[in-house]
């Protein structure tokens, strides 16, 4: 057969990295974000940065390194960093599973206890937030859980991502439809507004959550998070070596209050990261408890 | 493939059938491009209509270009500068550009993605089930065909004669059945027709057809895998193209059974028929990560699961106790290098990947999981000949060979 296209067509159209520059960027990035990246992602690096670097008008990777480190804008070069070494996938309502058994059991403890306590209130920490689906998703099954009884309640949800581009996203709250394939149809009636470009979450749902940008490596923004009665962290520590990984669950057990839960993601454990937490085994999931 | 009315009949097109008059004499072959002087004849011998090729559009500059980015998304995970991986990408580009230019669209993101899978359950959770755990719960609940155990008895003995074969493959009529269909394909391409097992055993060697019949069987074994997670017809195409690829690649190189070859391919990624059945969530994970991290499957598994299909295939080719270079060729071809003799494995490795490239064009999900430069060496192959050679074989063998099978 002939072909349709020119012979002359090349499949490298990136910037070529260097082994030495390759590590480089990749020390960066792991030292800024505890993000850890497989040499084996060499080539998906040089493309995924290539564009980039034409943008910047950069002819190697050397000169960005360089860049990232010492030019005058490299604070908002190191957000644009992160967004690209990070993707976003999440919808509404995401690991129905989990979620049940959260609402069901750790949740009504939670609320059990705190009213008992005579404390009418509740601190949630979404640490990885992405574009917001999941604080939000927290918010409505509070709703759904104390219905009349939410006014009198003093609910706090800290969302936070390294990235201030879905920092921004979640913010505004405007959803397509893909964010709700995992969304039962009357959630999705109950406490979205139709809007020209999507689904609008309604204002007493944002009103729970507080959103901000956090680089979870960074120990001292982490501590100024408020004390948490369960903290959940999904889908983000499958990014971080062994080390960080380990890093990050012991900040969350510090900002853990006793007796407080910590939620991971389907595909992460803390089997061989901490031994601090108590696992408890519900169908579909595991909750990490601190115990005290 | 459409067909036309003899006033709708135009110079230039190609006929898809062979085109014959009402008394059924052969007036023009199929692959006809059709001139004046034809329409003319079908007008006097009065012929109504006839079957041809859709007609192919021009493809504008800006589609070119979005076919381009859209093949080059797949090989991201390529070293773009090896020889083979470049021959693979124009391969690819080229039969995007046909599939497009013949009216298939390139499929957006959303297609790309996979379907919901919330009321799914696994039946271990991360950290708690080991492969060999997995494999053991599946094999304890279903049990393998009988035929498989039978044939493989006679693969084991040495002193089985050819007739001792004929009789034991021939007690399985369906079985049968796929392999007179197999024979018979261009796979084979026998001058003439084979229509008994005694005579393909004749043909194509004792412990061949033993090893083909022995693959098969074992396809049985796959039953209920979700739907959800994986079109049966789509996954069994890959394999045997996987197994076409082997084979051809095979036959290059000196002093091997390529039968061995096709089986290999065939159930290369079995691993992950178990995956979908016993973690359908965490699967799909795997299938979202790979996709949304443009790395291939294999990873994606091995970073939400810790472990990989080939770490299922291997206790699970284990139980079976299947023949263990066959079993060495599907545990290994990720990561051919790896073991001793990395030559066998290296070929499936290569099949794969080239599986992949060709799948683009058929709305294939997953970039290419690379290929092992040092495996490739092994072969002594000419990228630029050698591959779209292969391709060119693979397309007139995979239609036949798959009827065989569905």
């Amino acid at each position: 057969m002939g072909s349709l296209f020119s012979s002359s067509i090349s499949l490298r159209k990136s910037v070529r990295i260097t082994d030495e520059e390759f590590i480089q960027l990749r020390d960066f990035i792991y030292e800024k974000s505890g993000i850890f990246v497989d040499v084996r992602r060499k080539y998906l690096f040089e493309s995924r940065f290539s564009k980039r670097l034409n943008e910047l008008g950069l002819s190697s990777f050397a000169d960005y390194i360089k860049y990232l480190k010492f030019d005058i804008r490299k604070a908002e070069e190191l957000s644009t960093l992160f967004e690209m070494v990070t993707t976003n996938e999440t919808s509404f309502c995401r690991d129905m599973k989990q979620l049940e058994a959260f609402q069901e059991i750790v949740l009504k403890e939670k609320l059990d206890e705190q009213r008992k306590a005579g404390k009418l209130e509740l601190n949630i920490w979404s640490a990885g937030c992405s574009s917001g689906e999941e604080p939000y998703t927290l918010s409505i099954l509070l709703h759904e859980s104390l219905r009349m009884e939410l006014p009198r309640w003093k609910i706090s949800i800290t969302a936070v991502d390294l990235s201030k581009d879905m920092v921004k996203r979640a913010q505004a709250g405007v959803y397509g439809d893909y964010a709700f394939k995992t969304t039962p149809e009357e959630i999705k009636e109950k406490y979205f507004l139709k809007d020209p470009q999507g689904w609008k979450v309604k204002p007493e749902v944002q009103k729970l959550v507080r959103f901000q940008q956090m680089n979870l490596n960074d120990t001292l923004a982490l501590k100024r998070v408020a004390r948490s009665h369960i903290v959940f962290c999904r889908n983000v520590i499958i990014y971080f070596d062994e080390a960080m990984k380990k890093k990050v669950v012991g900040r969350f057990y510090d900002n853990l209050m006793p007796g407080g839960y910590l939620m991971l993601g389907h595909s992460e454990t803390l089997h061989k990261i901490s031994q601090t937490f108590k696992p408890i085994y519900h169908p579909g999931t595991i909750v990490y408890k601190k115990e005290g | 493939m459409g067909t036309k009315s003899l006033d709708e009949l135009k110079t230039g097109m190609v006929l898809s059938s062979d085109l014959k008059s009402s008394d059924g004499r052969l007036l023009f072959r199929a692959g006809t491009e059709l001139e004046e002087r034809h329409v003319e004849l079908l007008k006097r011998v009065g012929v109504a209509e006839a079957e041809v090729e859709e007609e192919r559009c021009e493809l504008s500059e800006g589609l070119l270009r979005d076919i381009e980015d859209y093949v080059r998304d797949f090989f991201l995970y390529v070293n773009p500068d090896f020889e083979p991986a470049i021959q693979m990408f124009q391969i690819a580009l080229d039969l995007t550009g046909y599939a497009v230019a013949n009216g298939c669209k390139l499929p957006g993101v959303n297609e790309r993605r996979a379907s919901s899978v919330e009321h799914m359950e696994d039946l271990f959770l991360k950290g708690m089930g080991a492969p060999e755990t997995i494999v053991k719960h599946e094999t304890e609940l279903t049990s393998f065909p009988d035929i498989y155990f039978r044939i493989r008895e006679v693969l084991e003995d040495e002193s089985a004669s050819a007739d001792r074969i004929a009789k034991v493959v021939s007690t399985d009529m369906s079985l049968s059945a796929k392999l007179i269909k197999l024979v018979n394909s261009p796979l084979y391409g026998f001058p003439q027709t084979i229509d008994s097992i005694s005579r393909a055993v004749a043909l194509v060697g004792a412990k061949e057809l033993s090893t083909l019949a022995l693959g098969i069987s074992a396809i049985n074994y796959f039953k209920d895998i979700p739907p959800e997670l994986v079109d049966m017809k789509s996954f069994w195409r890959h394999s045997i193209t996987c197994g076409i690829f082997g084979k051809i690649i095979a036959g290059t190189q000196a002093g091997l059974s390529p039968e061995r070859f096709f089986i290999a391919g065939l159930l290369h990624d079995v691993g992950r028929l178990i995956m979908f059945k016993k973690l359908p969530y965490a699967s799909t994970e795997a299938m979202l990560f790979a996709r949304e991290n443009s790395i291939p499957l294999v990873e994606a598994e091995r970073s939400v699961m810790d472990f990989c299909h080939t770490d299922i295939s291997l206790p699970l080719l284990k139980s079976w106790k299947f023949p263990e270079g066959l079993s060495n060729m599907i545990n290994y071809h990720h990561n051919p290098m790896e073991f001793p003799n990395p030559l066998e494995p290296a070929i499936i490795h290569v099949a794969d990947n080239l599986t992949n490239a060709v799948e683009i064009a058929q709305g294939g999900m997953y970039v290419l999981p690379g290929i092992d430069e040092q495996a490739w060496d092994l072969l002594g192959l000419k990228a630029d000949s050698f591959l779209r050679e292969a391709v060119d074989k693979h397309s007139e063998q995979i239609d036949t060979i798959m009827s065989a099978f569905f």
